[in-house]
């Protein structure tokens, strides 16, 4: 018998979008049902909100609200990252969710539609929730702090397209590395997020990271995915070097990285699934 | 002599025929106990080191940054350092306090605790005592790390008023934890997403950030009133950052003042919570239920 189950003769692409769709129904119930709704809509409405006025009143505290370029910069870049989060924080917290709380990845592993499409489906509910939050941000940034949006369509599609692709890609990668973990592998995500974060550009220019920082800075897809976003939003770029750059210039440099990212991402899962039916850690639990 | 009785009882302690003496020692080992995997944990679980400093540090990191890019003053970075130290506490009472007893059920733990003959507040005494060594360490390292890499200056005139403030935000702080542990419990299955819902929203209104006389001052009452993070955190700015002019909301020792009445309001609270938990978990028999 073959070690992957997927490889069973009759698997078609029907049998993995029946399992990506069940997965959805099934991360939505873990996500929202659970929920006291009044509670679910404060949390999804709530943290990225306050993320968002913290950054609005530091920019106030120091500007005295002068040069709203840099608080639609500041709004658009707090808005987006939620994705960031959403997705790879999703697609972690499933797996991990599966494998020590509800203990049932191995039975979807074993399943011959296998794991990935369920693994997508499953954390979709907390992509879309992370979607929520950035329309309500930019709607609060509309309405209350004078973000003026000039949406450019043709620009911003394929950027969002290429920049959630890029997302899952790292998310995927995450999902497989914190299989092979032992302990605190719930906090991976949140740590190489918050990393990410710092160096994409998403609240401040990356001009002011030491100049050591720059070439990772330069080498990361969310990087061109939030400056590309930013134009397609806003109609301009960010202050500092990466705004003189022209759109065509950023939606190249978002291709090339995203397209490195898609496949490394891709094999890494593959290579850290074998590694984990090999070592035994798909029905590991570590208390933690 | 002591021992168990025979005849019924409403708890443990009650069951537990035992000297004044016996209780209290029993009930000091507890506190022991519990305290016991947290500060050892410090040496036993390295990886815990990495994330508990790493994580605060990347959010101080990044708020540096846009005050940077912003050009706001030196004593704004020293705000950030000094914030980012003050959110590893607020991290630890979240997830290690609030969320601990809701964690405790599921690994069956939880049970255990109700059937033996201490009391529950000795479990909780022993989480925040060796949640607060744990976390004091982190907190110092990002304070270290933070001055040095970010060039942060203090001016302490009152440096033994700024440790007993520092220590006064502590009992509050570890007391809302303890009420919330049985709070957490009671809500059951939302334990996760209160827990997540109580990070960047509360780090806003504590002003985490940025001087909390920045917010309405409606917004600021209600923070003097019920946040001790927010209050805690006002008096040792003006206190850690005296020469520069810093406004605090109130006067320190009013701020003093209103963090023991915390303080008071909060560990009686938890009693009273804890007494309430108690009694429908031996009524009820669905506390100690896992995924409820």
């Amino acid at each position: 018998m073959s070690q992957r189950a997927a490889s069973v003769r009759g698997i078609t692409l029907a049998d993995a979008w029946r399992s990506f769709r069940t997965a959805i129904g099934l991360g939505w119930a873990v996500e929202a049902n659970w929920s006291d709704p009044f509670l679910f809509v404060v949390y999804t409405v709530a943290k990225p909100l306050a993320a968002a006025l913290i950054l609005v009143v530091m920019f106030d505290v120091i500007t005295g609200g002068q040069g709203t370029e840099f608080l639609q910069f500041l709004i658009v870049g707090s808005a987006l990252w939620n994705v960031v989060f959403g997705v790879m924080g999703g697609l972690v917290q499933s797996i991990l969710e599966d494998r020590e709380r509800y203990r049932m990845l191995k039975y979807i592993v074993v399943t011959p539609s296998g794991l990935f499409p369920f693994l997508l489906g499953r954390s979709l509910a907390r992509v879309i929730v992370s979607f929520v939050a950035v329309a309500l941000t930019l709607f609060v940034g509309v309405a209350f702090l004078g973000v003026e949006l000039r949406p450019n369509l043709v620009y911003l599609a394929p950027a969002t397209l290429l920049g959630i692709l890029a997302v899952i890609s790292l998310g995927i990668f995450m999902a497989g590395w914190c299989l092979q973990l032992r302990q605190e592998a719930w906090h991976y995500p949140e740590a190489i997020a918050g990393a990410i974060y710092l160096i994409s550009g998403a609240i401040f220019p990356i001009d002011i990271l030491p100049s050591f920082l720059h070439p990772i800075a330069y080498g990361s897809p969310t990087t061109w995915w939030l400056e590309a976003s930013r134009r397609g939003l806003l109609g301009h770029g960010s202050p500092g070097a990466m705004g003189t750059l022209s759109d065509g210039a950023v939606m190249l440099f978002l291709a090339i990285s995203t397209a490195i990212a898609i496949p490394i991402g891709l094999a890494a899962f593959a290579w850290f699934m074998k590694r984990a039916r090999q070592a035994g850690l798909l029905d590991m639990v570590t208390g933690s | 002599m002591s021992g168990y009785r025979g005849t019924p009882a409403t708890n443990a302690r009650e069951a537990a025929e035992w000297s004044t003496g016996r209780v209290l020692w029993s009930n000091l080992r507890a506190v022991i106990g519990r305290a016991y995997p947290r500060v050892i944990g410090l040496t036993r679980e390295p990886s815990w080191i990495f994330f508990e400093i790493a994580l605060p540090f990347l959010a101080v990191s990044a708020f540096v940054f846009v005050y940077r890019a912003l050009d706001a003053p030196e004593e704004f970075i020293g705000f950030v350092v000094l914030g980012g130290a003050v959110t590893s506490f607020w991290l630890n009472v979240v997830w290690m306090m609030a969320a601990q007893f809701y964690w405790e059920k599921d690994q069956g733990n939880l049970e255990l605790y109700f059937t033996a003959p201490m009391h529950l507040m000795s479990i909780l005494a022993g989480m925040a005592i060796g949640g607060l060594v744990m976390t004091s360490s982190r907190a110092l390292a990002v304070i270290g790390i933070g001055s040095i890499l970010y060039g942060v200056t203090y001016s302490i005139d009152q440096p033994f008023l700024l440790a007993g403030v520092f220590l006064l935000t502590m009992i509050p702080l570890y007391g809302m934890g303890m009420l919330f542990a049985s709070l957490f419990l009671l809500w059951g299955r939302e334990a996760y997403h209160l827990a997540e819902l109580l990070q960047e929203p509360i780090y806003f209104l504590g002003g985490v950030n940025f001087p909390l006389v920045a917010l309405p001052g409606a917004v600021v009452g209600v923070v003097m009133a019920t946040l001790p993070l927010g209050v805690g955190l006002d008096a040792m700015r003006q206190l850690a950052f005296a020469g520069s002019g810093v406004e605090g909301v109130l006067p320190v020792g009013v701020e003093i003042a209103i963090l023991a009445a915390m303080g008071v309001i909060f560990l009686v609270g938890a009693r009273v919570a804890l007494r309430y938990l108690e009694h429908l978990a031996r009524r009820e028999g669905r506390l100690t239920l896992k995924w409820q």
